[in-house]
């Protein structure tokens, strides 16, 4: 358990379940591959967060092996032989889920937030 | 995780690094849009995604699977932590391993021989007729029958194929070549093979003339017979060999490993009639179920057919024919024997498993502070209790692999113990079956018992735990219910366990103190098969006797010789005779006919024995053929037929002759001879001696295909050689008849009761086994209990309190409990001595003796077992124990 354990605690449990939370958005608009989900939680954040490739594949083979998006071999737009990724029902809840978590969790933040600001 | 990926990931891996290389390509694609130069977009590319090398390894050790590796890393640590602990791991294993020997060795015998199918196609459809009778006196069953009842079984029962067997084995001579052996027969019908389902290897079985009465003679041989005798020669088929003095013609060989319940060197065809063996319940039938019949047709038949006798029926005795299977039947004088042994090894187990969990419970209080730790270091507790289990499976491994090492070492024992006695247990072998469930059983068993402490280990108070570390504070109560409530209980099964084997060893010792009635120093025995076509006349039979007796008697050493049809612990032949005068039993008319033993002897036989004559005289030279009739009989005889005017005088009618009974001797102990009352292995029973030169050749030539003759001689000191010279004594009279083994007569004597010293000694085994556990048990618990009170103690001494009342308030909780114990286990083995009853002679169920020296025993045991660690307090300097 323990170089996992370290490798996880180095990238913060918060941060991991971040990137999930994004990747399944992303996937909402219809499948894509690597790359293209990098580059459009880069995108689309105004490139504010920058997906590290060492954490994005780990991530996509955590979120198939639990079941919440599924994986086949398409070609891209570039014609290259890409894997693809799709977001099953399960991940759709999932993302639900988290996605109410999340809103909970800003809305928390912010409310401990605001009276420092004030005074 | 699915095993499958585990097992596929370098294949995975593969399509990742794949998946990834395009990853970079896209990258790469996107800069040189930018109008980036190709092999420069390439490098950036490859720069920005980072080494993917790292995220292949991470991916990679996601694919393992997490259960099985984390299992295999609490594997590695446990066996780190046992080692660490020898004294407990020892122990552990060495109570799981002999409790497994025990448990392995006895399932082999109980599998392979009740549970397992018998070895015959469909054995299912196999069975024996039985009749159910019941009589005021009582009910039974009975499954031979005679001739007669054979007869009508082959007529009137359709539903079923039909084979017949006489249920004697007996031995015959076998001459071959110029070698005599001396070998086993069976007697079976033509149809005994087929109906089994198994056909000779070679050759055929016997023909239908082949088994009609005076039909041709034919042998079958068995693949053992075959080999030994006849170097395994096939062309044996067709030949004639000498079996019981006649030619016979070699017909068939049957299969290696062939076995049946009539087992032989060689089959002879039974050729059964309603005369000789068959006018007596000499045979049992054999049946197999046709297809589409149902047992219930069967057993119809079996009562038409009795009906068809027309025999006299009583109104008091009601007879029910039916069916029992066939491995029920066979397996009728062991089974009870295997199911008790089972019982007793189960318990045995269930004790060690409860010595386990104690001995799990006072090793995780040791390491409380280790567990508090782990804890304590976000370990959760149910990482922690698996470890723990872990632990335990470990223990179960090392303790099934020297279980099964040290249960073939118990099989070979019990086989070596049991031996002619349970003859059908020298082929088992422990098998690939037995290991699987002793491993399956070592598993449960430590799981089972080891999840309870280790629930318990874990529920703790970290704080506390790191403070105290176990070592000090007042006695912490947490867990000192659980290891009473085993405590009792190792006490209460050793009672049940003690119980039983002392009783069987009372049921031997009775049988070895009833007194034998002769002198049974100096004695040795051997017999011969005289079913012999050689030995059909008086004349040559007496010529034998006299000529071997007479050489026998000039070997040195030798002080007298005799022979006899039986011995003194054996069976011997039921016989009927009718009193021709004087007052009969119960006042009933004369000329009525009443069941007896007989044997018939040479003149010297109670010399030789040195059996006491009573009144009148012994049986000597007078009683030639051409002398008078007479017979002796013994006291068990007077006493039962003529209880008030006595033998001496009387005239019966017995094996076709009037004679005058001229002597009455003293009792000996027989075998059981299955008719009267009271059961019990030996007994004295009535019995009347018939001089061998009177007894008719046509009761010989029946009664030797049951009984062999035994020549019996006594020598003034042990003779080194006497085999030898026996056989070469008879030998030189007669070439071709092979003596059986040579015996002393305390050999014959010890295997009347063999069964019972069987069930002794395996019972007498687990009870001191099982008082040793209980023993480790009781030990564990005062000795880990003083452990924790050692500060408590120290601070009461330092107050004042004398050692000894430290000592009796240390030791006092292990007798209460092992009080409890007892009176729990008294009331268990009362309830189940009942299964053992009908295994004890001689001592009742409830025998208040044996019960009190088991309390005893077991009391003194937890006295000695207590008192070892309760005297560690007399060391105890109170000083230390504070600072401490």
């Amino acid at each position: 358990m323990g170089s996992r354990k370290k490798a996880d605690a180095a990238r913060g449990d918060m941060m991991q379940g971040t990137l999930d939370m994004l990747v399944l958005q992303t996937l909402v608009l219809g499948p894509a591959h690597g790359y293209t989900i990098a580059d459009s939680i880069q995108k689309r954040s105004d490139a504010v967060l920058q997906v590290e490739q060492g954490s994005l594949y780990p991530a996509l083979h955590r979120l198939e092996d639990r079941g919440w998006i599924a994986s086949f071999w398409g070609t891209s737009e570039n014609n290259r032989r890409a894997r693809y990724y799709r977001l099953t029902p399960a991940g759709r809840r999932q993302l639900h889920q988290e996605s109410t978590r999340w809103e909970q969790i800003v809305a928390a933040i912010a409310r401990v937030m605001e009276p420092a600001e004030r005074s | 995780m699915s095993l499958r990926r585990r097992f596929r990931r370098a294949a995975w891996d593969r399509e990742r690094a794949a998946e990834m290389e395009t990853h970079i390509a896209h990258m790469a694609d996107d800069l040189r849009g930018r109008g980036i130069e190709p092999n420069e977009a390439q490098r950036q590319a490859r720069a920005r995604f980072g080494n993917t090398t790292v995220v292949r390894e991470e991916i990679y050790e996601m694919n393992s699977i997490r259960m099985f590796e984390n299992f295999l890393r609490d594997a590695r640590y446990a066996v780190r932590m046992l080692l660490r602990a020898p004294g407990f791991a020892i122990t552990a294993v060495l109570t799981l391993a002999v409790a497994i020997a025990a448990n392995a060795a006895v399932f082999s015998l109980v599998d392979s021989i009740l549970l397992r199918p018998l070895p015959y196609p469909n054995p299912e459809h196999l069975a024996q007729p039985v009749a159910h009778v019941v009589t005021p006196r009582g009910s039974g069953t009975q499954e031979a029958i005679d001739g007669a009842m054979w007869e009508a079984i082959a007529r009137h029962v359709t539903s079923a194929e039909a084979a017949v067997y006489s249920s004697w084995e007996s031995g015959a001579n076998l001459a071959t070549g110029g070698q005599a052996y001396h070998v086993d027969q069976a007697r079976v019908s033509a149809d005994f093979f087929r109906v089994l389902g198994v056909a000779p290897a070679v050759g055929r079985s016997f023909s239908t003339e082949e088994d009609t009465p005076g039909g041709p003679n034919a042998v079958v041989l068995s693949h053992g017979l075959w080999q030994r005798a006849f170097g395994g020669d096939p062309a044996i088929i067709g030949q004639t060999v000498l079996v019981r003095g006649e030619g016979h013609l070699v017909v068939g060989i049957m299969p290696e490993g062939f076995r049946s319940f009539v087992d032989g060197d060689l089959w002879t065809a039974l050729q059964a009639s309603r005369t000789g063996q068959g006018g007596g319940t000499n045979y049992q039938a054999l049946l197999r179920l046709e297809p589409g019949a149902t047992w219930s047709a069967v057993s119809a038949e079996l009562s038409n057919a009795y009906d068809s006798l027309g025999l006299p029926s009583s109104p008091n005795v009601s007879r029910t024919w039916g069916v029992v299977p066939l491995q029920e039947s066979l397996t009728e004088s062991t089974r009870e024997t295997l199911y008790a042994m089972w019982a007793a090894v189960g318990l045995v187990l269930v004790i060690a498993c409860v010595n386990l969990a104690g001995l799990l419970i006072a090793r995780n209080r040791t390491r409380a502070k280790e567990i508090a730790t782990r804890i304590a270091l976000g370990s959760g507790r149910r990482a922690v209790v698996r470890q723990l289990l872990v632990e335990c499976l470990v223990l179960a491994v090392a303790g099934a692999v020297l279980g099964v090492l040290l249960g073939q070492v118990v099989l070979d024992g019990l086989q070596g113990l049991a031996g002619d006695r349970y003859a059908d247990w020298q082929n088992v072998a422990l098998d690939w079956r037995v290991v699987a469930l002793t491993f399956l059983v070592s598993f449960a068993a430590s799981v089972a018992f080891g999840l309870l402490p280790a629930l318990q280990a874990t529920r703790v108070d970290v704080l506390q735990g790191l403070r105290e570390g176990g070592s000090r504070g007042a006695s912490a109560a947490t867990g000192g219910w659980t290891r009473s409530a085993l405590v009792i209980a190792e006490v209460a099964l050793g009672v049940v366990l003690l119980v039983g084997a002392g009783l069987l060893t009372r049921t031997f010792l009775s049988l070895q103190s009833l007194d034998p009635g002769f002198d049974l120093t100096n004695i040795v025995t051997a017999n011969a098969s005289l079913e012999d076509s050689r030995y059909e006349t008086a004349e040559r039979t007496m010529a034998l006797f006299d000529q071997s007796l007479e050489r026998v008697r000039a070997v040195p050493g030798v002080e007298s010789a005799a022979i006899s049809l039986g011995l003194p612990y054996e069976r011997i032949l039921n016989l009927g005779f009718r009193p021709l005068d004087g007052e009969a039993v119960d006042g009933i008319a004369l000329q009525r006919n009443f069941i007896t033993n007989m044997t018939y002897v040479t003149p010297g036989y109670f010399e030789t024995l040195r059996m006491p004559v009573r009144a009148g005289r012994a049986i000597d030279d007078r009683d030639r053929a051409s002398g008078a009739p007479a017979a002796v009989v013994n006291e068990a005889f007077q006493k039962m037929y003529y209880p008030e005017a006595g033998a001496m005088g009387r005239r019966i009618r017995i094996s076709g002759a009037e004679r005058e009974i001229v002597g009455i001797v003293g009792d000996v102990q027989q075998g059981n001879p299955g008719w009267g009352d009271g059961s019990g292995p030996l007994r004295t029973t009535p019995i009347v001696y018939l001089p061998a030169a009177q007894t008719p050749a046509a009761t010989m030539a029946l009664v030797h295909t049951w009984f062999a003759p035994t020549w019996i001689v006594r020598t003034t000191a042990p003779v080194p050689g006497m085999d030898r010279a026996l056989r070469d004594a008879v030998a030189a009279v007669d070439p071709l008849l092979p003596l059986a083994a040579v015996r002393g007569i305390d050999e014959v004597r010890a295997e009347a009761s063999a069964s019972e010293r069987f069930m002794m000694v395996l019972a007498g085994l687990l009870a001191v086994a099982s008082m040793l556990l209980a023993a480790i048990g009781i030990h564990g618990l005062i000795s880990s209990a003083i452990t924790e009170r050692t500060r408590e103690i120290g601070i009461r001494m330092a107050l004042g309190s004398s050692a000894a009342r430290a000592i009796r308030a240390a030791t006092t909780p292990g007798l209460m409990l092992t009080l409890a114990g007892l009176v729990i286990g008294v009331l268990l083995a009362r309830a189940s001595v009942t299964y053992i009853e009908s295994m004890l002679y001689g001592v009742e169920s409830s025998d208040p003796a044996t019960f009190a020296v088991v309390a005893g025993l077991l009391l003194a045991v937890a006295v000695i077992a207590s008192l070892m660690p309760a005297l560690r307090i007399l060391k105890l300097d109170p000083a230390k124990t504070l600072r401490a």
